[in-house]
């Protein structure tokens, strides 16, 4: 069974290609823009000699290369997507890269037309209607006011949404997972939802919230088992481990075992009235100051929530690795790359 | 004052600042948008709450009865897009550069007059608060002639747009006869045409390429440095884009008979130098504060600016925009001339032959 990845050169896109090698999987093609980079793919693929690890150099923007990567492929897992960039570039490595690959994917005559697994975010479920403290699970309906959100949250629902009409329209196999925020070594330090640093200071925003966080090898092994689950097909699942942190106790173990981080706690209700002062004052002053806080985003992003991973253990899926152990390893990557962000 | 319907066609990068721009103009009203990409224009309507968006130009043309179209697509498609436009009766606004070459834009303008509409170009640096007061300046003689002007822009390659570029061997701007330089280069020609006298100015120029990384695509054939001089009757002229130099500076100075006066269009300050008026030791000494007591004059005017929400990003387009719909409600004078658009445009053709000769000649 030969496994399309694209994304692969990505920080969870390599932990997903070592989980479906271990998890006994011996024929992947791995999707990168340029071949060259996949020197961590290589080495990933090296501990296991009796798999094929194809790196296969396509760009998801350019429709007519895709038919060569998905060809004789049986499932496609799609991790691809743009992290950052203005609008019209994270739209189109993310949202038109999707459309391309969804449209090579219907062309293919039925029988051979792949599984589909989306890696989506949970920044595609509509959480600023929730009260806060509400559980978020996959019944969470998807996001009503993406013109309100952040543009990656848009960027991920607008793709989830191209996938699910896909589905209607063409009856194609799909499984989709929505991440919280992945954390592990070569990730980044701190979620927007734990703080944010603004003009030499580090704002901690995310006060007592539970951060819904998933290690990176844990997430691949979410998508692994989802990927490999028949009854997957068509359902949705939220990836967030057991035994969650909130931000403030994240905050003191990064203090503790990384590096001493002075913060300004902002609490809830003042970062919601000040979200609002900024949000008319943008609209006063003609754009003059962006209006990157709103009372809209700041309830997407620090209502603060419980999460829920029931769904995804039904599938059979469990943590490989503990909180406390994921942490460890990833505070001690970055005590080792002290420079890095 | 009569709304104005406007519409957009290229929904990319530059049309977000379009939008911006006219979410808070008054007396016109964004109405629809258009891509060919229907995901790139369906996301700036969504974002801007336009009403409309379009996957074809001449749908968006024939349902929207649109008063203006402003053209932010690359430049090679601008006089195709210009002539279905001003067909449709709607007046341009287009981004820079106007076309591939100067023969283009020509026509161009061509076009647009002959239809009896009007277009310009988005100069918007020139329009900017402090650009406008340096123009003030000149007009109240306070520079006196001009004798040498320095136009220098610093660009980023790692920064936001340069890294679009240079990740990306199949980005338009490696299609440009003058690549990065052509798309970047009107605003230093721009800025100094309005001070040239009348007259065929001589062009020199030279290119090279500073950083050393070869990624073995498109990319490695974009030159980063570039260096003109122009000599026009009795004023010369310096223009430079500058890849390496930190940080990344936008500037004009005017070497003028009376005074000399240096616009920063990044730190939004026009400050005319200080002079020795003082013999010895005390002539040296008090410059210094002289020109300390500009700047906080500067800043503290640039505070008020703030103050009264005259102090975004995109505040030339502003200005410029409000110019060029006056110009269409009224029938006034362009905020731009076309035979200054088309002397920009010419100096530019005659760079980009001398920096990038076998590309010009491919272009051809």
């Amino acid at each position: 069974m030969k496994i399309l990845i694209t994304g692969s050169g990505g920080f969870l896109g390599k932990r997903l290609v070592e989980r479906l090698l271990a998890h006994g999987l011996t024929d992947l093609r791995c999707m990168l823009r340029d071949t060259s980079k996949g020197a961590a793919l290589a080495q990933i693929a090296s501990a296991y000699p009796d798999a094929k690890v194809e790196l296969f150099a396509a760009n998801l923007k350019n429709q007519p290369e895709l038919a060569a990567a998905l060809a004789g492929v049986s499932i496609v897992i799609h991790a691809a997507a743009a992290l950052k960039g203005s609008p019209a570039e994270m739209f189109l490595d993310s949202v038109v890269a999707s459309r391309n690959l969804l449209d090579a994917i219907v062309a293919l005559p039925e029988p051979q037309r792949p599984r589909v697994v989306l890696i989506s975010s949970f920044g595609a479920m509509g959480v600023p209607s929730l009260a806060r403290g509400a559980m978020v699970d996959e019944t969470v309906p998807m996001e009503t006011r993406p013109a309100d959100r952040d543009l990656y949250s848009y960027t991920k629902l607008r793709q989830e949404q191209m996938f699910w009409e896909y589905r209607e329209r063409f009856g194609i196999e799909l499984v989709v997972l929505r991440p919280g925020v992945i954390y592990g070594p070569g990730g980044g330090r701190f979620s927007t939802r734990v703080g944010l640093s603004m003009f030499g200071q580090f704002l901690h925003l995310g006060g007592s919230n539970l951060l819904p966080l998933t290690y990176v090898d844990n997430c691949a092994e979410a998508i692994v088992v989802a990927a490999l689950t028949p009854a997957a097909a068509g359902q949705v699942y939220n990836v967030v481990d057991d035994d969650l942190l909130t931000s403030r106790q994240y905050l003191a173990l990064y203090t503790k075992q990384v590096k001493p981080t002075r913060s300004i706690p902002v609490p809830y209700p003042v970062l919601l009235w000040g979200s609002g002062l900024v949000e008319r004052y943008s609209i006063r002053s003609k754009g003059q100051l962006p209006a990157i806080f709103t009372p809209y985003k700041t309830k997407a992003m620090w209502g603060g929530n419980r999460f829920s991973n029931v769904k995804l253990k039904a599938l059979g899926w469990k943590p490989i690795v503990s909180t406390s152990d994921g942490l460890e390893r990833t505070f001690a990557a970055f005590r080792a790359e002290p420079t890095a962000k | 004052m009569s709304v104005l319907r406007v519409g957009i066609v290229g929904c990319g990068k530059i049309a977000d600042g379009h939008a911006e721009v006219l979410q808070f103009l008054d007396g016109a009203e964004l109405v629809a948008v258009c891509d060919r990409e229907p995901i790139l224009a369906e996301q700036l309507a969504v974002r801007f709450r336009v009403p409309k968006w379009y996957a074809s130009l001449e749908q968006m043309l024939a349902e929207e009865r649109l008063d203006v179209v402003h053209i932010t697509t690359p430049p090679a498609v601008h006089l195709f897009l210009t002539r279905q436009c001003v067909a449709a009766g709607a007046h341009v606004f287009l981004e820079k550069p106007l076309a591939l070459r100067a023969a283009d834009c020509r026509e161009l303008i061509n076009v647009v007059t002959a239809a009896g509409r009007k277009m310009s170009i988005n100069y918007w640096p020139n329009f900017d608060p402090p650009a406008m007061e340096l123009k003030k300046l000149l007009a109240d003689n306070v520079v006196g002639d001009p004798v040498h002007v320095e136009a220098f822009i610093g660009y980023d390659l790692s920064g936001t747009y340069g890294q679009a570029l240079m990740s990306d061997p199949g980005h338009w701007v490696h299609a440009l006869p003058g690549k990065l330089f052509q798309n970047m280069m009107d605003h230093i020609v721009n800025r100094i045409v309005p001070l040239l006298p009348p007259g065929e100015p001589e062009v020199n120029a030279f290119a090279y390429k500073r950083r050393e990384a070869v990624r073995g695509d498109a990319t490695d054939l974009l030159l980063d440095e570039l260096r003109i001089v122009l000599r026009c009757g009795g004023v010369s002229a310096y223009g430079s884009l500058c890849s390496h130099a930190r940080p990344v500076a936008n500037t004009l100075k005017i070497y003028g008979t009376k005074n000399t006066t240096e616009l920063d269009y990044a730190n939004r300050t026009v400050i005319t130098m200080a002079s020795q008026r003082f013999p010895s030791a005390i002539g040296r000494l008090l410059p210094s504060f002289q020109m300390a007591a500009r700047y906080f004059k500067q800043g503290r005017n640039n505070h008020r600016a703030f103050h009264r929400h005259q102090f975004q990003y995109f505040a030339g387009m502003t200005t410029l925009l409000k110019k060029f719909y006056d110009s269409i409600r009224n029938g006034t004078e362009l905020p731009i001339s076309y035979p200054e658009i088309l002397r920009t445009v010419d100096i530019m053709d005659r760079v980009i032959e001398q920096v990038y000769p076998l590309s010009r000649e491919a272009a051809r």
